[in-house]
């Protein structure tokens, strides 16, 4: 007699795998934290999503307040919000910067992530033509406030991340 | 999330599959030299990338590694008589050499030159580092032979053993790199099993189990580098490597060898997880010698004469409920290489990857399938030779590392991610 282990993994086993849906939609905010990667994230928005709020940290300004609650961010509609209210409605945060790019904002966002438990996975983008040097000062940047960083040649990465994570 | 056509895509790598073309670009594991001890020795089936071949060593010592069936009638040559510099099916003599070409038809008068008409298709088999390789593509590609460090120490040096796993080769090779899993499945075994007890590392694998991740693609694959905290503000990196398509390298601890896996595709259901345990600089002593052959570490225990973990599916892995209960396992499965077979076994022959949830931890594992993905589509599109064929790719050490918390693990691990000869691993 097959054990039960022999059984259950069969292939034929797998066609009764439950088909319900195993979760729900998870909120996603995407933040360009500067304007080379606002490029990316514009081109991202007009893709179709779950439920995700592509955002961009204003020009000219910084949400890397020390009062992270009073932070700002900017729809790409140029429409002000505040970090922590974004922040508060997501269930995960990506933030994306550009190699060699301004990633300062991080600080301000991370730190609201952190204080309201939300995941942070850092993107640094275009990193195949910047210099180590440059890469190192982003990563410096986002490192501290990033459950995951990933360094990615191809901007065609941030697609296939976002869609693994069904965003 | 992968969708259902990309999924077939990576997991499928039969002949004429675009993962099946990925696979053929590389040398790959395909026999322990072990298996062929020596010549006109018995034939061995081999099952790789869903093709049925027989692999033999002639007379003069040369090896063949040649479609599996005879030419005339469709007999097994594993049933053949291996002598005189050929294979000869047992049906009606019809004899092959190392090459596939038939040389011999007892039937048809030899004047005919008839066997010169007939020829197996076959595939080069090389022996180097205790391991017999196969290149599967097309000829005119073939690739310098591999230069994995742990094929070219000194014999007395390394130790590789293979097994077979129950499911696609994609979820074996994804635990690989799925550094996450360690703090949690295997943490009863880091301070008891002997290759791995007694690294300090170990401590901080245990004193901290969400550890924080780095991505970074490197010229073969990844360098996947899990970071967690130690003394004064520094951090303890684990860096594991990724070489495409089936190459993984997990990160060393103390004075342990160096150890790491190929997850070879057998078939769309089954593949050969080769395990290897090496030590740049010194021989392995007797005593890792015999935890490696009894199954310690990333090696399992077969069945006798098999390559078939002794705990396998037909007997529940041998799950010790007692041991689970009171933490000396957390699975309740005995050994790591066993622990991370029994739950991707668990998944199904090849999963279904559009029902997971993967989360910002499984960067690594994204990463991964967006290379491959990308790789089929620029060898298919362009004919680009894909990342870790070139031997400089396969130069790669993983490493274990305590570096300040302002300094990539990408700059302050550069020098312990290259191999060179007699220089000691990273390793804490």
């Amino acid at each position: 007699m097959l054990s039960e282990s022999a059984r259950m993994t069969t292939a034929a086993e797998s066609r009764f795998r439950v088909q319900a849906p195993n979760s729900t939609t998870r909120a996603t905010a995407i933040i360009a934290l500067d304007a080379p990667s606002e490029t990316l994230v514009r081109r991202l928005s007009e893709g179709r999503w779950n439920h995700a709020t592509f955002l961009r940290v204003p020009a000219g300004d910084s949400p890397g307040d020390p009062q992270p609650d009073e932070g700002w961010l900017t729809t790409l509609g140029d429409r002000r919000t505040r970090v922590r209210d974004e922040v508060n409605a997501a269930d995960q945060v990506i933030m994306v910067a550009a190699a060699g790019g301004h990633a300062d904002a991080a600080a301000a966002i991370g730190r609201t992530c952190s204080l309201k438990r939300v995941t942070t996975t850092s993107l640094i983008v275009g990193a195949a033509q910047a210099s180590d040097r440059d890469v190192s000062k982003t990563l410096a940047q986002l490192r501290p406030w990033s459950l995951m960083v990933v360094i990615a040649n191809s901007d065609d990465y941030v697609i296939d991340m976002m869609t693994a994570l069904r965003v | 999330m992968l969708r259902k056509e990309q999924n077939d895509l990576l997991t499928q790598t039969g002949p004429g599959t675009p993962g099946g073309r990925l696979f053929r670009c590389y040398w790959m594991p395909a026999l322990l030299a072990g298996e062929l001890p020596e010549n006109d020795c018995p034939p061995v089936r081999v099952k790789i990338l869903s093709e049925r071949l027989i692999a033999f060593r002639d007379s003069n010592g040369r090896y063949g590694l040649i479609d599996e069936f005879c030419a005339h009638r469709g007999v097994s040559l594993w049933f053949g008589r291996n002598e005189e510099c050929g294979l000869r099916c047992a049906y009606h003599g019809w004899k092959y050499d190392v090459s596939g070409q038939c040389i011999e038809i007892p039937s048809e008068p030899e004047a005919s030159g008839f066997f010169n008409k007939i020829k197996l298709k076959s595939y080069p088999l090389v022996a180097r580092g205790g391991v017999l390789w196969t290149y599967m593509g097309d000829p005119a590609a073939q690739p310098p032979l591999p230069e994995w460090e742990f094929i070219t120490v000194p014999p007395a040096q390394t130790y590789t053993s293979k097994r077979l796993q129950e499911n696609n080769w994609l979820q074996a090779m994804e635990g690989g790199i799925d550094s996450s899993h360690v703090s949690f499945l295997h943490r009863g075994d880091l301070n008891s099993d002997p290759l791995f007890k007694g690294a300090k590392g170990n401590q901080y694998n245990l004193s901290d189990a969400r550890p924080v991740f780095e991505v970074v693609e490197s010229p073969g694959g990844l360098y996947i580098g899990a970071r967690r905290n130690a003394e004064d503000g520094k951090y303890y990196w684990r860096i594991t490597q990724w070489v495409m398509p089936a190459f993984t390298m997990i990160a060393p601890r103390g004075n342990h060898p160096v150890h790491g896996h190929f997850w070879i595709p057998i078939d769309d259901e089954t593949c050969w997880a080769w395990s290897f345990d090496y030590h740049p600089v010194r021989q392995l002593t007797a005593a890792e010698l015999s935890a490696m052959r009894d199954g310690k570490g990333i090696h399992v225990r077969c069945e006798p004469g098999t390559y078939r973990p002794a705990a396998n599916k037909d007997n529940d892995y041998l799950i010790n409920r007692a041991a689970q209960k009171a933490g000396r396992t957390f699975s309740g499965v005995e050994g790591i290489g066993m622990q991370d077979a029994s739950l991707q076994e668990s998944m199904g022959p090849n999963v279904d990857r559009t029902k997971e949830n993967l989360v910002s931890t499984d960067n690594g594992i994204i990463m991964a399938r967006h290379r491959l993905l990308r790789a089929v589509k620029a060898l298919l599109d362009k004919g680009v030779t894909p990342p870790g064929v070139d031997v400089e790719h396969q130069k790669v050490r993983s490493a274990a590392i305590v570096l300040p918390p302002d300094q990539p693990f990408k700059d302050g691990a550069r020098e312990a991610m290259i191999a060179r000869p007699s220089v000691a691993p990273a390793s804490v």
